[in-house]
């Protein structure tokens, strides 16, 4: 005969509710916490971080404070009006212009300290193009590699790969002034490439390309940030930025005014969605009116009005008086048109 | 720290000034015949102008060496001259302002010490091969009276470094390309014809004479002048170490004054 001692306050022993599985659940959810633990170094340590980054020209304060991080492997994006002071920042990144005050480290190396080290792991394409007129595009590569010490076979082997990866390995031999806008961009390109930089810096990488090109870039981009390296660039191009960009920050004036994956800003200041407003003529101002007195934040874009909010607008503002509405999807430019506003810089 | 290493150029990789060196060099072999042709086609018009068109009416100098004698080796010196500052001012300008150039070395892992470097001993080099043309001209025409005259190709190697240095001085602190040809005029004239080339500075006025032998070319022209006679004296050592000197000034301040320029 079996007896039972129950004991007051223990519960009968009962039945394991997870099935049991293979592996057994406590070796998955170590190997799930190493994983963690092993990530988590990842995570925690940007191979890019900026920290109260200021720059003065004399009197003038091109940079004034500003703090970023570039987690490896992101495609980082820049964006801001003429003289935001992205080449200013990008320039202190790749140690060729003094940090008047701040840090920058890139791949655990502080910039100010150890310029050459970084220059040794960076690739740089400059807002000018900065080919060698002199050499034709072989050698430009070449020339250039030599500075990394990648030299003889290589250096020849590389270059022959860069230039059909960006669709000139006819045009190897061509004198520079031969080149066409477009070409001379991606041979720009191709010399940064050359080196298998860990951290490429790119600014405005593709001003100046057809959208045949562009998208090449774009391509080649995704393959180099696939093979490990990660890409801070500038642009100007909102659609670029979105397709391409993990995360961005959009800077005016020296600093930085909004930042985050591209969605994200786009959701969090322009909604989903965007009406734009034609009134007819002559009915702008009580057009606005009357849409100002429905509660809309109501923005001047051309000789448009936008209003930004979600998919409910649609029913909202199906019918205004004198004016033709439009609904579109809300974009990257809309974002950074409401934060950088209309006026025109440099002037 | 890293940083004071990189400003006392201490922090210094050679393999980068060859790396220089050798743009120059793939840059050169693309268009040699134009360049070359320059470089050396005037130098034996003015050889031959000077020393056989002026020289039949000027009488034997310093007792019994003939004016072709004399003019010969201070016209090989002399000529060292020009090929160094054309590229290390004129050209390295160019380089430096309208093709950023130096830019994008800079961006690469090159410091402007070997950058300056690489620029200057290309001058050198441009020189050495100016040099070695004229004075197998002068050899053949028979004006050459030592064998000690082959030590006049590495001086003038010596020459372009001086005006090499001095040529990238001026271009990392002329304030417009305009303002480059002034060291042609200004410098490069004055420095050719006055450094005792063309006549014994002995004939000057003797005020001017202090001002001829501090130029930064009378030296060569000296030194050049003793090794194509082979009468060689202590002199002679001086012009040399005074040469050295303005070479070793003339670099340093040279990647000094392009960093005040370029790292903004
Ligand atoms: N060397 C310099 N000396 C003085 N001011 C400068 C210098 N370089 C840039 N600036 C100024 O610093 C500000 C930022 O310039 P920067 O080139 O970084 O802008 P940007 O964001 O790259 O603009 P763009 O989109 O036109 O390339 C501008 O007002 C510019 O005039
Ligand atoms: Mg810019």
């Amino acid at each position: 005969m079996i007896r039972y001692t129950v004991r007051v306050g223990e519960t009968p022993p009962l039945k394991d509710p997870i099935p049991p599985s293979f592996p057994p659940l406590r070796f998955r959810l170590f190997v799930w916490s190493a994983c963690n633990f092993l990530m988590s170094d990842i995570q925690t340590n940007p191979i890019i971080k900026a920290v109260g980054l200021h720059k003065d020209y004399g009197e003038f304060h091109a940079v004034k404070g500003i703090d970023f991080e570039v987690m490896p492997g992101e495609i980082f994006g820049m964006l801001g009006p003429n003289g935001a002071g992205k080449t200013t920042t990008m320039r202190m990144l790749s140690s060729v212009s003094p940090i008047t005050a701040g840090q920058i480290f890139i791949d655990g190396l502080n910039v100010a300290e150890e310029p050459r080290k970084v220059r040794d792991r960076i690739g740089v394409v400059a807002q000018h193009d900065g080919l060698d007129p002199d050499l034709n595009v072989h050698q430009n590569l070449v020339t250039y590699a030599r500075y990394f010490s990648i030299t003889g076979k290589a250096a020849e082997d590389r270059a022959r790969e860069m230039l059909e990866f960006f669709g000139m390995d006819q045009r190897a031999d061509s004198g520079i002034h031969t080149l066409s806008g477009g070409m001379k961009r991606r041979l720009t390109l191709a010399r940064a490439f050359m080196t298998r930089p860990k951290v490429l810096i790119l600014d405005e990488p593709s001003t100046g390309l057809d959208p045949q090109a562009r998208n090449r870039v774009w391509e080649q981009l995704f393959r180099i940030r696939e093979a490990g390296a990660t890409i801070l660039m500038s642009t100007h191009y909102m659609e670029e930025a979105a397709q391409l960009c993990d995360r961005l920050v959009i800077m005016d004036y020296g600093k930085i005014l909004s930042r985050g994956t591209p969605d994200d800003l786009v959701m969090e200041h322009a909604g989903s969605l965007t009406a734009v407003i034609r009134p007819t003529n002559g009915s702008g101002p009580a057009v606005r009116s009357k849409l100002e007195s429905m509660g809309k934040d109501v923005r001047e874009r051309g000789a448009a009005l936008v209003v930004h909010g979600p998919e409910e607008l649609r029913k909202e503002l199906g019918q205004i008086d004198n004016a033709a509405v439009r609904f579109r999807v809300s974009t990257l430019e809309d974002v950074f048109l409401n934060l950088t506003g209309r006026e025109l810089r440099d002037e | 720290m890293a940083t004071l290493a990189m400003r006392t150029g201490l922090d210094f990789r050679p393999a980068n000034v060859y790396g220089v060196w050798l743009r120059h060099w793939l840059a050169f072999k693309g268009g040699w015949l134009v360049d070359s042709t320059a470089i050396v086609i005037e130098p034996l018009f003015v050889l031959l102008a000077v020393g056989f068109g002026i020289g039949k009416f000027v009488e034997d100098i310093q007792g019994n060496l003939s004016y072709q004698e004399f003019v010969a080796p201070g016209i090989i010196a002399a000529n060292a001259m020009w090929p160094a500052l054309f590229n290390c001012s004129w050209g390295a300008y160019q380089r430096m302002e309208n093709h950023k150039i130096f830019e994008t070395m800079i961006s690469a892992p090159v410091n402007l010490s070997e950058l300056a470097a690489g620029e200057i001993v290309w001058g050198a080099t441009r020189a050495a091969m100016t040099t070695a043309a004229v004075l197998l001209v002068a050899t053949l025409l028979g004006l050459i009276n030592s064998s000690l005259a082959i030590l006049i190709l590495p001086l003038g190697f010596l020459v372009g470094l001086v005006f090499g240095g001095m040529g990238l001085v001026y271009a990392s602190i002329a304030p417009t390309q305009h303002s480059m040809m002034l060291i042609f005029t200004l410098i490069g004239t004055p420095i050719f014809f006055f450094s005792g080339a063309f006549f014994p500075i002995a004939s000057l006025h003797t005020g001017l004479q202090p001002i001829a032998w501090a130029m930064p070319l009378t030296g060569a022209v000296h030194v050049a002048r003793g090794l194509s006679t082979g009468d060689l004296g202590m002199s002679h050592l001086y012009g040399l170490l005074y040469m050295i000197g303005l070479a070793s000034v003339f670099y340093p301040l040279s990647f000094m004054l392009l960093r005040r320029k370029l790292i903004i």
